[in-house]
């Protein structure tokens, strides 16, 4: 950008006619399906809307009293505090052994990288349907195996039990992030200066010491990075909750996401999904604003990738 | 065990070389306990995909009485149910007119917007990059309740053109973002040269430029066409007659209908993550590299 001065103005006039008919597209989708919709989604939430009535009343904040006053509402969000805590820590943890593993049993990398991100690829529907089968109460796996090592008393329906329910879809979750975590932690360990590893264990670091504080602080912004996204997809987890329990049973699984949909498009309380919905963005936008401008100063300051 | 023969050498060999093979001892038994570690954790990940195709190749009458059993008998029957009585063609064709067309749309958009936010300064530039940007920081939840009255009053609701509207306008910022990533990286040298040859802006793009981002197109196209082959969401809500219906959107309202048909769903879900595998395999190069960058966006 910093050529623009000594373009001619011919040239700049051309580049601007060019540069507004190449944004225009994006500019009109945008403004359509996204910018419309959101200033929309303001107007319905101190609205009553029924999804049928096209003048409806003015409530004011009404809708967001009832949010707070809900407690089905806490309950929910209580469940994505779960979700979030556990959701976030086990990827992480289990993404970075892993990946350390990898990095450091040369040979064979390309294929357990191959073979570790393949769940985070498939269809959420796929993978609540083949995890539903293997927490299955009868033929379920889980119950086999428990049954084979003498613990059969523990066997239960485990999607159905609402004291599981919330942590058997976690699982599932957990299963099907940990590749992604792998990954990108693979690759920034790629960048990571071996020497000081070498060094460390000549000194006498055990390999835990090596992790926490030779590689850890190399790969931090990658870790931070990875940290925002699960943290945010905590917020506004659906698929996979939605397709595997459908929040119940009795809402024991029903999360923020899952609660605005049924408000809205079974009970149709338009309003209160939207509002439900609203109370997802503002819990989640903060963190990834956060979060990014951390791991943004972490590599300014020549750390990792 | 290990130790032993370092044990035996010891009265032949000079104590420094001893020291060596043990050495060299624990390191490869380390490496082997590492690798049956990565072994069974790469067994549990795929245990679940084998659940999948093991259960959908079985014979029907095996599926009722064991149908979780791994590999216990072999038979067509079911993908052929899945496909003919279980209405999985029609989803098929359904998730290629869902796919094909948002992904080609969100390729040829985002690298027309990529270069102009790139290249080109342009009266609005900043406004309207904003608003982009800002489509990668609010979650689709905020803004998908309004969106379905809009399609209904644009009478968009149940229909393809609506769905694939979505579907591009979901995909676009992160594209436009990715696609002026490589834009900003190509040298100044380039377009400058081509100037003075007496080419205009827009050949510069087409003819110059378009040609060196080739390879961040079609990482972009591999990554848009999965997450649109994989979007549950948007079949759910703005296809709700069932008119159209991709595989995702099948397979949920065949587990919802029938849940005991478990051999025809497990077909049903081998015709949904097939096409995934095979590109995963085959273009493992350009997915990684959509799904890494897709993570350091924002």
């Amino acid at each position: 950008m910093g050529a623009v001065s000594n373009v001619p103005p011919v040239t700049r006039r051309a580049q601007a006619r060019l540069g507004i008919l190449l944004a225009l597209p994006v500019a009109v989708i945008t403004a359509v399906f996204f910018v419309f919709p959101m200033v929309n989604a303001l107007y319905y939430a101190v609205v009553d809307f029924d999804g049928l009535d096209p003048t409806p009343p003015f409530v004011g904040l009404n809708n967001f009293t009832e949010m707070f006053t809900d407690s089905a509402t806490w309950h929910a969000l209580g469940n994505n505090a779960i979700w979030i805590g556990i959701g976030t820590a086990a990827p992480m943890i289990i993404g970075l052994l892993v990946a350390v593993l990898i990095w450091s049993s040369r040979g064979g990398g390309a294929a357990y990288r191959l073979l570790f991100f393949l769940p985070f690829m498939l269809p959420g529907v796929a993978i609540g349907i083949v995890w539903g089968w293997i927490y299955d109460p009868v033929n379920g796996w889980i119950n086999r195996v428990l049954g084979a090592v003498g613990l059969g008393s523990w066997s239960r329906g485990w999607l159905g039990d609402p004291d599981t329910a919330i942590f058997a879809v976690l699982a599932t979750a957990i299963w099907a992030t940990c590749g992604f975590v792998i990954m990108i932690i693979l690759s920034a360990l790629r960048n990571v200066d071996v020497e000081l590893v070498d060094a460390a264990r000549i000194d006498g670091a055990n390999a835990g010491q090596r992790l926490w504080h030779i590689l850890l602080p190399q790969i931090m912004p990658v870790f931070l990075m990875v940290l925002t996204l699960t943290l945010v997809g905590g917020f506004s987890v659906f698929d996979i909750i939605f397709i595997m329990t459908g929040g119940g049973p009795a809402d024991a699984t029903e999360v923020l996401g899952t609660y605005a949909y049924s408000s809205a498009f079974q009970l149709n309380r338009i309003s209160y999904g939207t509002v439900l919905a609203l109370l997802i963005t503002v819990l989640a936008v903060p963190f990834t604003i956060m979060l990014n401008r951390l791991q943004r100063r972490l590599s300014l300051q020549g750390l990792g990738a | 065990m290990a130790d032993l023969p370092v044990a035996v050498s010891r009265r032949s060999r000079s104590s420094e070389q001893v020291e060596f093979r043990r050495h060299a001892v624990r390191r490869s038994t380390d490496l082997a306990v590492r690798h049956l570690a990565l072994i069974a954790m790469a067994a549990l990940t795929l245990f679940p995909v084998l659940l999948i195709i093991s259960t959908a190749l079985k014979t029907p009458q095996d599926v009722r009485s064991d149908p979780f059993g791994l590999f216990s008998s072999f038979s067509l029957e079911n993908l052929r149910s899945a496909w003919t009585v279980g209405g999985f063609s029609s989803y098929l064709l359904d998730s290629v007119l869902l796919t094909v067309p948002s992904t080609a749309v969100v390729i040829v958009i985002s690298t027309m917007a990529g270069y102009a936010f790139a290249r080109l300064p342009f009266p609005g530039r900043t406004v309207v990059f904003y608003l982009v940007v800002l489509g990668l920081l609010v979650p689709f939840f905020t803004y998908m309740i309004p969106l379905y009255f809009q399609l209904r009053s644009m009478g968009l609701l149940d229909s393809l053109v609506g769905a694939n509207l979505v579907l591009i306008s979901t995909n676009l910022s992160f594209g436009t973002f990715f696609m002026r990533a490589f834009f900003s990286d190509l040298p100044e040298e380039l377009e400058q040269a081509a100037r003075i040859d007496g080419a205009s802006e827009s050949r510069i793009f087409a003819q110059v430029m378009v040609p060196m981002v080739s390879s961040g197109a079609a990482a972009l196209a591999v990554f848009t066409f999965l997450s649109n082959w994989n979007n549950f969401l948007v079949p759910l809500l703005y296809l709700p007659s069932g008119k159209y219906r991709p595989l995702t959107a099948g397979l949920y309202n065949f587990t919802g209908g029938r849940s005991m048909d478990i051999g025809p769903l497990a077909a049903g879900t081998l015709i949904t993550i097939v096409p995934v595998i095979v590109i995963f395999v085959v273009l493992q190069r350009q997915v990684t590299q959509g799904f890494m960058s897709g993570a350091v966006k924002g």
